[in-house]
């Protein structure tokens, strides 16, 4: 123990939003140390799955099944798993946790320096007060310390850093960006626009707005369209830490970053109310180090930062730093996911695509967006994200019967054109759905494991139904046959959209962070990533964080500049 | 000192006197091997390299054994595969012995070409009671033999070079994307 640095300000977490406090604290002067627990990992250098041949990947592609129960069971259900990014993301072995009896939660964590910003879907959709007015309209949650307007002027200024494309459509509840121009729809997503949008009054079709550039632009390249962003991006089209804040926090020389530093708790001292000290395990040496600072930023991700406050009890805060509100832990949301409804498109078999476009298309919300909508039996409402595309040699193989030269040639031409929509539901806010410490499990460094208590309710229930029915309507209306559906069973997690356990909220007796994401009583503690949020909205949060993380940091240097903090 | 894949190659050629001039060909061209695996007996990996030549053929381009789909076989099953997965693909190919030691009189590998071709029909239709392929194309653990040995041809030869880049079509750096071009233009799907 010992070794004390001094710095201005500390950042822990290099993910999407501890890239931005790094960023934003440095550009204004301030000397910060970014502490990650995941190991070191050098951009372009460590892709190594990047432009990787199908004849060079292992097994064909096929997962190492043994290798991914023993020590991936988590971590290999996430869509971006195989083994071409394998070694950006946690081991579950040696990074356990529990859950309460028959209630699963998936916990995707990466484990290397840039977080799950190299692994992230990348979709881009600003809230609207359709979102910071819900909790208040319907009592579910407490009321957002904030409306459109105050994050507003922040998204504008991330998504220009950020890079965003889309396209403008002037929904009034999916706000414009600052948008690079958009990915090109297919013909068949046309096709199918036009006949949702002709025949449904409500109901619009979008091209995904996608953090990929596709212009050159700030040092980083447009997209080349080879597909699988989530293998890392050595020419940085895509938004990661990597490719964008952390070069920027590095080029100020005022940013020092350890990886395999894992932050174990942090020290509240109440002469000054402040926090005193961070306390961390080094992951190899096990050897233990106390950093300070005049600020700190959480941002080890929604579970991982509550995991620390909850860890960092003291006389004044027995339940966990910042927890005077008993909030903290609880309000636990993500998005109900994989509830799909898809159909072949029929009178396009003549037409294909060149290029593998990383982005799909998007329909926003269209539930209860005036008012309650009578006909609807749940709360808020849900988007899909979506697309078309020619079924492959993979998928067709196995439905045609035969073998020899017919059938190998039968294979030179791609399948049907199919077509799917898969819903993203909003959770409601609600205190039973909630992380704990349990103190008698410890992982490896001693700390206790968290434990998750969680699981959709009746109103994401209900949603998944009418995402699955409303599905199929629109593909018939967009000219789709042989339409069906699944509805998602996955647990909470699986999302990776989870949000809350912290929340913000204007009144300290009830969220552990003010609007500025400070915590109520601890002047020099922020709080940037999704633990943050008091609801979760149905649309992808990143962006939020970055505009949130972005705003915080402004206020918090301009107190620090007052003496307030 | 011969290796094993050499011993393949020979026996093939020895035995495989009834076998179509284009099999013949690709047994005598062999592959590039590893030399990792020595999995299957000789005779298991003669049987492996005919079955996976006769469900994709050297055609205007190459097939299964050039595009070292054999190889690629015999990795999966000895090191992927599950101990009951193994036991179906074995079990088949001793079946399919049987099956030509009964209706030939003679094993698979010695059979002709028009005997090996009727031999794997029959062992399709052995098949035709499993359900299929997933959404995704993946079969389940308990697909029977033709299904096991069909699903490794078709994922060895379409992620090889050559069944990538000559077969299908390959571009690791498209530069764009265009949703509308005719099929026709490109004449062969892409690999991904």
């Amino acid at each position: 123990m010992t070794q004390t640095t001094e710095f201005d300000a500390i950042v822990v977490g290099s993910g999407i939003s501890g890239g931005w406090a790094a960023k934003e604290l440095t550009e204004k002067g301030l000397r910060v140390l970014m502490l990650e627990r995941g190991k070191p990992l050098q951009h372009g250098a460590d892709y190594k799955g990047e432009h990787m041949a199908p004849w060079d990947i292992p097994l064909g592609g096929k997962p190492p099944r043994e290798l991914y129960e023993e020590q991936y069971p988590v971590q290999s259900t996430s869509y971006a798993f195989d083994e071409t990014t394998r070694h950006f993301f946690n081991n579950d072995r040696d990074n356990p946790y529990t859950t309460a009896v028959d209630k699963p939660f998936d916990w995707i964590r990466a484990d290397v320096l840039g977080g799950r910003s190299l692994l992230w879907a990348r979709q881009v959709y600003r809230w609207s007060d359709l979102d910071f007015a819900a909790n208040k309209k319907d009592g579910h949650g407490i009321d957002w310390p904030i409306r459109y307007k105050d994050i507003a002027p922040w998204y504008s200024y991330v998504e220009k850093f950020v890079g965003v494309s889309g396209e403008k459509r002037g929904f009034k509840h999916l706000p414009d960006g600052e948008f690079q121009p958009p990915m090109e729809m297919n013909v068949v997503e046309k096709a199918a626009q036009k006949g949702i949008e002709s025949s449904y009054d409500d109901r619009f079709m979008t091209i995904g707005r996608v953090a990929v550039q596709t212009q050159a632009r700030n040092g980083r390249g447009a997209c080349h369209y080879c597909g699988p962003c989530q293998r890392g991006c050595s020419v940085g089209a895509y938004f990661s830490s990597q490719s964008s804040t952390l070069p920027a926090a590095r080029n100020t020389g005022r940013l020092t970053i350890l990886t395999d530093s894992v932050v174990e708790k942090l020290d509240y001292d109440a002469a000054t109310q402040r926090i005193s000290g961070v306390q961390v395990i080094d992951s190899n040496s096990r050897e233990k180090r106390v950093y300070r600072a005049k600020l700190v930023f959480l941002c080890a991700s929604t579970v991982a930062s509550t995991q620390i406050l909850l860890n960092s009890t003291s006389a004044t805060f027995p339940r966990g730093l910042a927890n005077r509100s008993g909030a903290l832990g609880r309000y636990l949301m993500d998005h109900t996911l994989g509830t799909t409804a898809y159909g072949i498109m029929p009178g396009f078999d003549d037409k294909y695509y060149s290029g593998n476009r990383p982005n799909g298309i998007y329909i926003p919300r269209f539930r209860n967006v005036d008012g309650q909508d009578t006909d609807v039996d749940f709360l808020r409402g849900y988007g899909y994200q979506g697309g078309a595309r020619r079924l492959g040699w993979k998928e067709m193989s196995g439905r045609i019967s035969g073998f020899g030269k017919e059938f190998k040639n039968s294979l030179k031409k791609p399948g049907p054109w199919i077509m799917y929509l898969a819903g993203f539901g909003e959770h409601l806010p609600d205190a039973n759905s909630r992380m704990t410490l349990d103190k008698t499990k410890v992982d490896s460094y001693g700390i206790a494991q968290v434990k998750f208590d969680s699981a959709f309710g009746d109103n994401e229930n209900k949603m998944r139904k009418d995402i699955a029915t409303e599905g199929e309507g629109m593909l018939n209306a967009a000219g789709a046959v042989m339409v069906g559906s699944m509805i998602g069973s996955g647990p909470p997690g699986a999302g990776i959209h989870e949000m809350g356990t912290a929340r913000m909220g204007d009144d300290p007796t009830k969220s552990v962070l003010n609007k500025w994401n400070q915590a109520h009583d601890v002047p020099n503690l922020f709080v940037t990533d999704g633990a943050c949020m008091t609801s979760s909205s149905c649309v992808n949060p990143s962006i939020t964080y970055m505009a949130l993380t972005a705003r915080a940091v402004d206020y918090a240097v301009t107190q620090l500049s007052a003496g307030n903090i | 000192m011969v290796n094993r894949r050499e011993l393949i190659k020979w026996a093939s050629v020895a035995l495989g006197t009834g076998l179509s001039a284009s099999l013949q060909q690709a047994l005598a061209a062999g592959v590039d091997s590893t030399g990792k695996h020595d999995f299957f007996t000789v005779e298991q990996a003669t049987m492996v390299s005919v079955i996976s030549e006769l469900i994709i053929p050297t055609t205007d381009t190459p097939g299964a054994i050039a595009a070292g789909v054999p190889d690629f076989i015999e990795a999966m099953v000895a090191d992927w595969y599950t101990a009951g997965e193994r036991e179906i693909f074995m079990m088949g190919l001793a079946q399919l012995d049987k099956h030509c030691l009964t209706q030939y009189k003679t094993v698979f590998s010695h059979c002709d070409a028009v005997q090996q071709s009727s031999a794997l029909s029959w062992s399709e239709t052995q098949s035709k009671h499993y359900r299929g392929a997933d959404l995704l194309g993946s079969m389940g653990s308990d697909a029977p033999f033709f299904t096991k040995i069909k699903e490794l041809t078709v994922l060895g030869y379409y992620t090889s070079k050559i069944g990538a880049t000559q077969e299908l079509r390959y571009n690791p750096m498209p530069m764009a994307y265009n949703g509308d071009v005719n099929f026709s233009d490109l004449g062969r799907q892409w690999s991904y």
